[in-house]
């Protein structure tokens, strides 16, 4: 593999995305997420933002706990390598200068509600009037028709809405949550995946899309072979909490939590790598015999891994190609010798907030890097956008600003 | 015709995937109109075709049928070829020129032992683009770490996130969550390299790693680290200053369901689906903030008026209000879900054995675009004839010297037929 990049910051290799505007109307997490990979693989992402900031500056954490719009952990590692522009839609000269924006951009994400920007004169069909090859994707809740199109949600209520919090959560408590904030993530790694795939049909056939991305059904997309057995065998699923069976699922370390995930065909490395006689016993010794005999096997290894540690699990894994793994927390990622190797932190100071480590990168290639810079304060390139790129005057800033267009 | 549902039409896929993440990712190229050829050894073929036996109602060749197949492989054709046998390996060579892309999830060494080299590969053809999405990637001291979804999700920190916060214990989310995850980043990390390959003539080497791409998915837990060195503490499902902010059981066995009131207009707004109970004007109610210090009373409260109706009658009253909600739908329910329906999100799936069941179309949807949809997953060895025939020009006496020898087959060796299979409990 030497061959390949090893993720350094610095080169002068353009991006995939190096000359190309997008034009980022979304907040929270979801459009942003999408936004920062396009970012960091370099298109110049002009995030357009309401004149009191992208919500997601009011959400922490904050170095020392302090509020402050400008260093909320979320933002920084949501809209790194972005410009900003604020702008109120609300305004005719905020809508005519989102107008010219968009002449120029090759990509533009949304978020708003259903309707909002067609109300505005400033939907798909609109903003690709002279730009056909435009590719456009909205990021809502349930999308942009249905019943509950304008039905307001939250991380909760999609979580239901998708039918994965029936999935998860100990069988005799309630459904639980996963931690974070999921649905809205796993729409923006979908949104990201459509805007990429739509924008290389785009180049191709110099033709733009516009693309409905409901976040209840990305989530949905992922019930694996639940919602099949239900649709093709009419099988309901119950959720398992930690346990699939015996040897799918996490039991208590001696220092922590950790687990194994062992396909039948992962069994007889298992067993080598735990040594126990037992396992070898005609009641384990084949998938069917396993599953039948599955309390006893989960009471053997309830034991065995309750005198494992987390790193010597880890090992046991790597030397017997065992699907062992423990639960790791963000000061044991943060330390890790092996994402530090691979480059996968951004590490860097900030103006504002600080020495920070966080995820810089989703995968590494040979032929591009990641940006990995700082996220833009409020209205940073106002000036730079709206005078320098665009043509306004100086004056008509100050119109702008006064009449809070900006 | 440019069809904006399918992007990728023209873009042909070498698909050595197996099991999840990897075919969860080859499933989105094929649906936005990749040409998917999905290889299989006669002896090595993707475990998801054998891992649930189903009903021998379905049929005997049940490795063609299951629904976990069709799961993730739809729109996709299927090739065998023993890319162990030196012959096979020379097959593949021939096809390598006609393809745009290989992707893998093997075992972070398996390829190379293959001599299926990111050098081999590219000798074939030049720009050729290679997604290898071993879990731990293809470097550094965890690189020969394996792992399925739950092990990623581990791995990744998000585990650490999950839990009911009385008792400590971490939870695992009720999917292989890594697994698609990785899958999505796969298909846009393909897309990428194909705007890159537009762009310069060069493919190019992608390493992904699955765990990295969930960890992504984290990015606040990282920062809270960074600045405050705190770890996440477990919210079951409640929040940090909402209240009422829960799922709440309903009349029904293991029925419930999900709200939550961000504003003071949407208290309002519940306390009128509620039938504007007295408790509800009392004053520590009157608040954002006094709610969330009182939400343990304040959950009781509304868990005992959910509790005493169905799920779908709760959903409408708190729909009307506009109030944050959600039925818990479970698996049987989502796919009738009237929402989902009305947009067409679950499609049928039409099997010339089985039938028809419904499985989901469009992760996400492109004006103009229609069915998602085209074709089930193809049986073992559908398109051989097709592949080595048509594209490949092998002739007939040839194609079956290659079945004789074992190198390719339409059925993988040693599988019993459904009606000869003994009994066996499902890992489900």
């Amino acid at each position: 593999m030497s061959e390949h990049s090893n993720g350094e910051q610095g080169s002068d290799r353009p991006g995939p995305y190096a000359g190309v505007r997008v034009l980022e109307l979304a907040e929270g997490i979801s459009g942003p997420f999408a936004g920062r990979w396009l970012a960091a693989l370099g298109a110049d992402v002009v995030k357009v933002e309401r004149t009191t900031g992208d919500p997601s500056r009011a959400f922490g954490p904050w170095p020392d706990d302090l509020p402050d719009d400008e260093t909320s952990g979320l933002f920084l590692y949501l809209n790194g390598d972005k410009r900003s522009v604020t702008l109120n839609l609300e305004t005719s000269d905020g809508r005519e200068i989102l107008r010219e924006l968009a002449e120029s951009a090759e990509i533009v994400i949304e978020s708003f509600d259903p309707g909002y920007l067609a109300e505005r004169g400033l939907d798909y069909k609109e903003l690709s009037k002279d730009n056909s090859a435009l590719v456009m994707i909205s990021i809502t809740p349930f999308g942009q028709t249905g019943p509950n199109a304008n039905l307001p949600a939250t991380e909760l209520t999609l979580y239901a809405a998708s039918g994965q919090m029936w999935l998860t959560g100990h069988p005799a408590r309630t459904p639980l949550k996963n931690g974070g904030s999921q649905p809205s993530y796993q729409a923006g790694l979908n949104a990201f995946a459509a805007i990429s795939s739509a924008y290389y049909g785009a180049v191709m056939h110099e033709q733009g899309s516009y693309i409905d991305l409901s976040m209840q059904e990305a989530y949905a997309a992922m019930a694996e072979a639940f919602h099949n057995r239900a649709s093709q065998l009419g099988i309901e699923t119950q959720r398992g909490g930690n346990f699939l069976n015996a040897l799918w699922g996490i039991y208590e370390l001696s220092d922590g939590y950790g687990g194994i995930c062992a396909l039948p065909r992962n069994y007889p490395g298992f067993a080598r790598a735990v040594g126990l006689p037992e396992l070898q016993d005609e009641r384990f010794s084949d998938p069917g015999n396993r599953l039948v005999n599955n309390d006893e096997l989960m009471a053997i290894m309830y034991g065995w891994f309750s005198g494992q540690t987390r790193e010597g699990l880890m090992e046991l894994g790597i030397e017997h190609r065992v699907p062992f793994g423990f639960v790791a927390t963000f000061e044991d990622l943060a330390n890790s010798e092996h994402l530090q190797q691979r480059n996968f932190f951004a590490q860097r100071e900030d103006e504002r907030a600080g020495q920070l480590t966080y995820p810089g990168r989703l995968w590494l290639s040979n032929e591009h890097e990641w940006k990995m810079g700082a996220a833009p304060t409020l209205g940073q390139h106002n000036v730079e956008i709206i005078h320098g790129e665009l043509g306004y005057e100086r004056e008509d800033l100050v119109r702008l600003r006064e009449l809070d267009a900006i | 015709m440019f069809d904006p549902g399918r992007p990728l039409t023209g873009v042909r896929v070498a698909d050595l995937t197996m099991i999840w993440a990897g075919p969860y990712a080859a499933k989105i190229l094929a649906d936005q109109g990749a040409e998917v050829i999905k290889i299989e050894s006669p002896r090595a073929w993707d475990n998801i075709r054998t891992l649930i036996p189903p009903p021998v109602a379905l049929g005997e060749r049940w490795w063609n049928t299951n629904f976990y197949l069709h799961e993730y492989s739809r729109n996709k054709k299927s090739l065998t070829l023993d890319l162990r046998a030196e012959e096979g390996k020379r097959i593949f060579a021939k096809l390598l020129p006609h393809c745009d892309v290989v992707i893998e999830n093997y075992r972070t060494d398996v390829m190379d032992n293959l001599g299926l080299t990111y050098d081999w590969l590219r000798e074939q053809k030049e720009d050729i683009i290679v997604v290898g999405m071993a879990g731990f990637g293809k470097t550094g001291p965890e690189k020969d770490a394996v792992g399925y979804g739950p092990i990623i999700e581990m791995m990744s920190g998000m585990t650490s996130t999950s839990g009911y916060g009385d008792d400590g214990v971490p939870y695992k989310s009720g999917i292989s969550y890594g697994d698609p995850i990785a899958g999505i980043c796969a298909a846009a990390a393909v897309a990428t390299a194909l705007i890159q390959r537009k762009r310069t003539g060069k493919g190019q080497y992608i390493d992904l790693a699955q765990r990295e791409v969930m960890s992504t998915l984290l990015g606040e837990f990282y920062m809270d680290w960074a600045m405050n060195q705190r770890l996440p503490e477990h919210m079951g499902t409640g929040h940090d200053w909402m209240s009422p902010h829960n799922v709440y059981p309903c009349a029904g066995d293991d029925e419930w369901i999900a709200i939550c009131v961000r504003t003071d207009g949407e208290w309002e707004g519940l306390k009128r689906a509620m039938g504007s109970p007295e408790w509800g004007e009392r004053p520590e109610f009157s608040d954002q903030i006094l709610r969330w210090e009182h939400r343990v009373e304040l959950d009781e409260l509304v868990g005992a008026w959910t509790a005493a109706t169905t799920k779908t009658e709760v959903f409408a009253a708190l729909h009307a209000e506009r109030v944050p909600s959600s039925p818990v739908w479970k698996m049987l329910e989502v796919i009738r879900e009237p929402h989902l329906k009305a947009r067409g999100f679950y499609e049928p799936l039409r099997h010339p054995e089985v039938g028809i069941w419904s499985v989901h179309g469009w992760l996400w949807r492109s004006d103009g675009a229609g069915p998602c949809i085209l074709a089930p997953a193809p049986e073992f060895g559908q398109h051989n004839d097709e592949l080595l025939g048509g594209l490949l020009g092998i002739s007939a006496e040839e194609r079956a010297r290659l079945e004789a020898e074992g190198v390719i087959a339409n059925r993988p060796e040693g599988v019993p037929l459904a009606s000869e299979m003994p009994p066996t409990p499902s890992m489900l």
